[in-house]
């Protein structure tokens, strides 16, 4: 088939119930859908429709009550905690409409901080927030404090913080939502750049100005899909730059021999492999 | 594993920097505990030693017989210390002492009969401890006198000698020798007066510069009755020590009609009773020493959960960049275990200063041990461990969706 796109995210009448009996709502009601790699997703709709609900399940920040969530072909709804966790450090970057910067950490600490939970040296660290930080023209200002920061140098921050560990999937809830029109278009403009170089971007705005910069747009109605339009073919989706935990695709064969060494070396040796 | 360690620790010391006054605080709370378990143990040491020192001055060949059977049980000890009339079951007479000294390898005996009683010479002094013993106490005891002589064969009616501050109190001088006073009616002479010895805790669990010596069967004539309760044996040699003190026991008890309501022991078993009083008053303090402890950890609990409540909407944004809760508890758990150990060094160093204050006062050298050192070590550990785990497992158990929400 010609440049068939790696379907990355599946959901099969996924549902979200809160409440009981009479005060039983769905915020997902048999939700389905499929996001392919380098999808620029824009989801719309009323308050209370179940887009942030839907944005929390595909974070694994919410677990749905029903259905399947299949993240790169595996279902991940019902594994634990802990690895949910691990997925959300390496897979996923969050964006905030409230930016969600820790505000006791100055900026680069703050960029730093998935980084912590991939397992990276301070220093580590500290380099690739800092070289991130240069790509949003933040570099002066990674020492200060996010009050210190502009709504819109904050959100930038932020979007550096979600890109930093290079997740395949980046998750933005209404992030232009607290902008005035200036930040908001350097904002987008940020998104639109992080998504040419391949991410998958799935953002949740009420602003329908915005809708040019997506390759789909999905109107969202009392927990299921009203109306999804593609804007893209699939096979004009950019392609992934680097996408980091694809070795499953590579066979025995082909890793490199490892001497003969204690397991705990060969880990370590991996480790720095990796990084 | 290591790194991930390393990491929790520099964030839990990071987040604890940016609240240093609260921080110093609750190592306060910690290390006011951790200081009187510290004091407690170092002074608790300190006369445990002196004891030590006293009995190996005083020589290896000194062998003691006491009233009632050894005590193992904490219980028994308890019992033994407590018992108002512990004195009165002293079933040690004055024959016990004359059979002892007629066995093999023993060179003195000295009973000490202890009673507290009111005297009168010059100033009256309403309770007095009054020691009935025999010639041979002042050749087991190294102490010297001051002036006149020790109750002597040729001296023993009515004579009596006297502890220096005894001396000053009853007749206002340090020379009272041919002075009278009257002891339950009866009156003696002052015939000699120790040399200020300043050694309130002893194994004879005796104030000799506050006692008064006199001839015992001359006491159990004046009193009526007369309870032994220690008796000190001087041994010739030392090398068959272990078949003396089991000569004494057979003795004794063949003397007893085979009952044997007796002690007899040497070396560091003579410390016993005193070491028991010493572990019954260090182990009441040392229970309001762990209770102040306590209320330490509480504070480390308290403070840890207003934390933990204050940076909800942190431990939402570090879960949603990719924390686990166990990555949440440990951090939370090295906040409170730095809290606890820097509040245990604080206390150790607080402890034994006060230590050193009270031993400037006190007869005492301040007692410093590794076991000292590592129960503060693992006590404080402990308390940051235990108070520090529910706020932990709180912040660890959070819900990333509810705590994105929650702002300060």
């Amino acid at each position: 088939m010609p440049d068939e796109k790696e379907t990355i995210i599946k959901l099969e009448g996924l549902t979200k119930k809160y409440g009981f009996r009479e005060a039983e709502s769905f915020a997902l009601n048999n939700f389905d859908l499929t996001v392919k790699r380098g999808e620029f997703i824009m989801i719309m709709g009323p308050s209370g429709c179940g887009k942030t609900t839907l944005l929390n399940v595909i974070g694994l920040l919410d677990t749905a009550t029903s259905g399947t969530y299949f993240l790169n072909g595996e279902p991940v709804n019902r594994i634990k905690s802990r690895k949910k966790a691990r997925v959300r450090s390496k897979k996923i970057g969050f964006i905030f409409q409230n930016f969600n910067l820790i505000p006791d950490l100055p900026i680069i600490e703050n960029v730093a901080l998935p980084l912590v939970y991939s397992g990276f040296h301070k220093t580590r660290r500290l380099l690739r927030a800092s070289e991130t930080l240069e790509r949003f023209n933040l570099k002066d200002k990674e020492y200060y404090m996010p009050y210190q920061l502009s709504g819109g140098q904050q959100q930038r921050a932020a979007i550096a913080r979600a890109i930093v560990s290079k997740p395949e999937i980046i998750l933005a809830d209404e992030p232009t939502g607290n902008l005035d029109s200036h930040s908001s278009h350097i904002v987008m403009e940020e998104l639109k750049r992080i998504h040419s170089e391949g991410n998958t971007i799935i953002m949740v705005t009420h602003n329908p100005n915005l809708t040019s910069y997506a390759t789909r747009v999905i109107n969202m109605l009392d927990g299921g899909i009203d109306t999804d339009i593609k804007t893209v073919e699939d096979s004009d989706l950019p392609e992934p730059v680097v996408v980091r935990n694809r070795r499953k695709k590579t066979s025995k064969k082909q890793k490199p021999a490892l001497p003969n060494l204690r397991r705990s070396k060969k880990k370590k040796l991996k480790k720095r492999g990796k990084r | 594993m290591a790194l991930l360690l390393k990491t929790h620790l520099e964030l839990a010391k990071a987040s604890l920097k940016r609240n240093k006054a609260r921080s110093f605080l609750t190592c306060l709370g910690i290390s006011i505990g951790v200081a009187a378990i510290i004091l407690i143990l170092s002074l608790m040491g300190s006369i445990e030693t002196l004891i030590k020192t006293q009995v190996s001055n005083i020589g290896s060949d000194l062998i003691v017989v006491r009233p009632s059977v050894e005590r193992d049980t904490v219980s028994k000890i308890v019992d033994e210390l407590t018992s108002s009339s512990a004195y009165l079951k002293s079933n040690l007479t004055l024959e016990d002492v004359k059979t002892i000294k007629n066995l093999e390898n023993i060179e003195s005996v000295a009973p000490l009969a202890i009673s507290v009683n009111a005297l009168s010479g010059d100033n009256a002094v309403p309770s007095a401890t009054v020691v009935g013993t025999t010639p041979d106490f002042i050749k087991i005891q190294n102490f010297s006198l001051k002036s006149g002589t020790f109750l002597s064969d040729s001296l023993k009616t009515n004579a009596a000698v006297i502890g220096s501050n005894l001396a000053n109190t009853l007749y206002g001088t340090a020379e009272p020798i041919g002075k009278t006073l009257t002891l339950l009616g009866t009156k003696f002479f002052v015939v000699g007066v120790l040399s200020e010895i300043d050694d309130p805790i002893n194994f004879n669990n005796l104030d000799l510069d506050n006692s008064l010596f006199v001839d015992a069967e001359k006491l159990a004539v004046t009193a009526g009755s007369l309870q032994i309760q220690q008796i000190n044996i001087r041994a010739k040699t030392t090398d068959s020590l272990d078949k003396t003190v089991e000569n004494i026991k057979d003795s004794l008890r063949l003397a007893n009609s085979g009952d044997a309501n007796f002690s007899v022991s040497y070396g560091d078993q003579i410390t016993h009773p005193a070491g028991s009083l010493l572990s019954i008053i260090s182990g009441v303090l040392s229970i309001v020493a762990g209770i102040s402890l306590i209320v330490g950890g509480i504070g480390i609990m308290n403070i840890m959960l207003v934390s933990v409540s204050e940076r909800t909407h942190e431990i939402g944004i570090r879960k949603a960049v990719g924390a686990s809760g166990s990555n949440i508890l440990l951090q939370f758990l090295f906040e409170s275990l730095i809290l606890s150990l820097f509040g245990g060094i604080l206390g150790l160093v607080l402890g034994y200063g006060l230590a050193f204050a009270v031993c400037l006062v006190t007869p005492f050298d301040p007692y410093l041990s590794w076991e000292i050192l590592l129960t503060t070590f693992i006590t404080a550990l402990s308390v940051g461990l235990i108070f520090g785990l529910y706020p932990a497992l709180k912040a660890a158990n959070k819900n990333p969706i509810y705590s994105l929400k929650f702002f300060r």
